[in-house]
């Protein structure tokens, strides 16, 4: 008690702040005597313990052994970015060719949020741990069909981040509103009555990124993984002889 | 640097202590002329499946983190320490190709060689859904406390506290978590039928509970709110502006890295303090606490000139 009193007193001068509770029914009253760093960190300069290191290994080998796979070969780097982005364009466009192929109908919509790609991709070898830090999530290929009602809400959203939506154009007024939205190069008619085929993740679909005006629709599954369909399309682009590339073709217009 | 108060320290223990202390032979009093017991804290948050340091050619970054490094490091504080408290505040899950391929089993096999004492839900750990948690809990030798989600709709039911009480030299330490809206932030089928409540009203519940019939010492909650948003989203300094009785918050979610604890005034006067150390397990927070039993009875220390906490 007396000590803690001292203590405390001394404690002041290093900045530290007592957080003693009042009169409760705990028999012990704390003191914060905080280290000059409350936060430690961990540097190169700090062995490592070698019974978690020897745990590691065996994880890590098979790890690297798959990552190390080189896909295919980027001339440029593949940017993410807000607003219309090489790599969401890269991969809005492969998730419309690949759903349109597992379900052998045309899909004239792919949606990739910036924030649903966690990486971009250098320039240089595209190797399959890269795809894998682009999209870390086990996220599954859908489809949604989506009425032109809900589709309209799509362009509103994206207007207002000036996100592109693969298969489109659109332009975005003073105020962030999408006009001119033009589907496969024909004018996009709200009140239309019929519904649009959308390449999408699953995550999005269930109304992740606050897309919640996808929610009510049911998602048609491709039972693809997104990241497999990415690694996928950059191998036939190799087998192809042809570069991983992608730019900012005016999708969104200003 | 001798201050005046040390000196009265020495002295006191010097005469007091030895005089008057041992003449009671109490132990009540005795133990309050001993050391006070000591508490070290060691954090992590949103660890985000960084199993080995970032590469060197990874950015900003580059070269930091790593868990044997940091299983070295706890292990030297342990050495020093009698009383270590080993807790993580969620996002174990997710980041790299560790948690693909092996869905988040290496990260929980790991952190309880560590020996974690416990940790929260982060709505990254719901990334491969209630199965794939459930899958990975067998691998975690430690408990996930989360006082604000319902899982007993789920396959999930039951597997979870919202609290646990550690005593440490008889000292009593209140661990809870508390976790952030899920809706919106993971895919509807991810978290299922998991019911996602009011952060402060179960946070006032659990507090009276800890600080109530659990009798504790010290009350620490995990929180994955997140540190601050501009908007009316609660966050940790929200929570503790919001709610009494709680001494530490550490937080995650927002990646926050802070030097230090951050002291907000909780309603009763008394401040809580944040602490949050950035993520991918970059540095591990670290908190040391003393205790001193509380005297119940005027006795050296009432009498004495030196300034002494009000007694109950």
């Amino acid at each position: 008690m007396l000590q803690n009193s001292f203590r405390t007193a001394l404690a002041a001068l290093l900045v530290v702040v007592a957080v003693a509770p009042g009169c409760q029914r705990a028999a012990y009253a704390p003191t914060a005597r905080f280290a000059p760093t409350t936060s430690q960190p961990v540097g190169k300069t700090q062995a490592e313990d070698p019974a978690v290191a020897a745990m590691i290994a065996p994880y890590h080998d098979k790890v690297t052994t798959q990552m190390q796979e080189v896909l295919g070969t980027a001339p440029m780097p593949l940017l993410k970015a807000q607003g219309e982005s090489p790599l969401a364009n890269f991969v809005a466009d492969l998730q419309r060719a690949r759903a349109s192929q597992v379900l052998s109908e045309p899909v004239p919509l792919g949606v990739m949020t910036n924030g649903g790609l966690r990486a971009s991709l250098s320039a240089g070898p595209v190797t399959l741990g890269s795809v894998f830090e682009l999209m870390p999530f086990e996220n599954e290929l859908v489809v949604l069909d989506a009425p032109s009602a809900v589709v309209q809400q799509l362009f509103e959203y994206a207007a207002n981040i000036k996100m592109a939506v693969s298969g489109a154009t659109y332009a975005v007024t003073f105020d962030g509103l999408p006009k001119d939205i033009r589907i496969g190069n024909q004018v996009f008619d709200p009140n239309q009555d019929r519904t649009w085929p959308i390449a999408i993740s699953d995550y999005l679909a269930s109304g992740g990124d606050n897309m919640g005006f996808f929610k009510t629709i049911e998602p048609r599954h491709t039972n693809v993984l997104l990241r497999n369909a990415i690694a996928d399309h950059i191998r036939s682009l190799t087998k192809a002889g042809q570069p991983v590339t992608a730019k900012v073709e005016g999708r969104v217009k200003q | 640097m001798t201050t005046r108060r040390d000196f009265l320290r020495q002295s006191l223990l010097g005469t007091a202590g030895l005089t008057v202390l041992g003449g009671l032979a109490n132990t009540a009093e005795a133990a309050a002329a001993k050391e006070p017991i000591k508490l070290t804290i060691l954090h992590t948050n949103d660890m985000h499946s960084r199993i080995e340091p970032f590469p060197d050619n990874g950015g900003q970054w580059a070269g930091l983190g790593g868990m044997a490094r940091r299983a070295a490091l706890i292990k030297d504080i342990r050495s020093k320490e009698a009383n270590v408290l080993l807790l993580d505040s969620g996002d174990i899950f997710q980041g790299t190709p560790y948690f693909n391929f092996f869905g988040g089993e290496l990260e929980y096999k790991l952190m309880s060689e560590m020996k974690y004492d416990a940790s929260t839900l982060g709505n990254h750990d719901f990334d491969n859904g209630l199965d794939g948690l459930m899958r990975q809990l067998p691998n975690a030798t430690f408990p996930f406390l989360i006082a604000n989600y319902d899982f007993s709709k789920t396959p999930l039911a039951g597997r979870f506290a919202p609290y646990k009480v550690f005593e440490k030299q008889g000292v009593r330490i209140g661990v809870f978590g508390l976790g952030i809206q899920l809706a919106g932030l993971v895919g509807d089928k991810n978290f299922g039928a998991t019911e996602y409540l009011d952060p402060v009203a179960k946070a006032t519940e659990t507090v009276a509970q800890l600080r109530g019939a659990e009798k504790c010492d010290l009350v620490i909650c995990l929180s994955h709110l997140g540190y601050k948003y501009e908007s009316a989203k609660i966050d940790d300094r929200k929570l503790a502006a919001q709610v009494s009785g709680i001494d530490l918050i550490l937080g995650g979610h927002t990646h926050t890295f802070m030097d230090a604890p951050e002291p907000i005034a909780s309603p009763d006067g008394k401040p809580t303090l944040i602490n949050q150390v950035g993520w991918s397990g970059i540095n591990l927070g670290r908190l040391d606490y003393e205790f001193s039993p509380k005297t119940k009875r005027a006795g050296l220390a009432s009498a004495s000139v030196v300034p002494v906490r009000a007694a109950c």
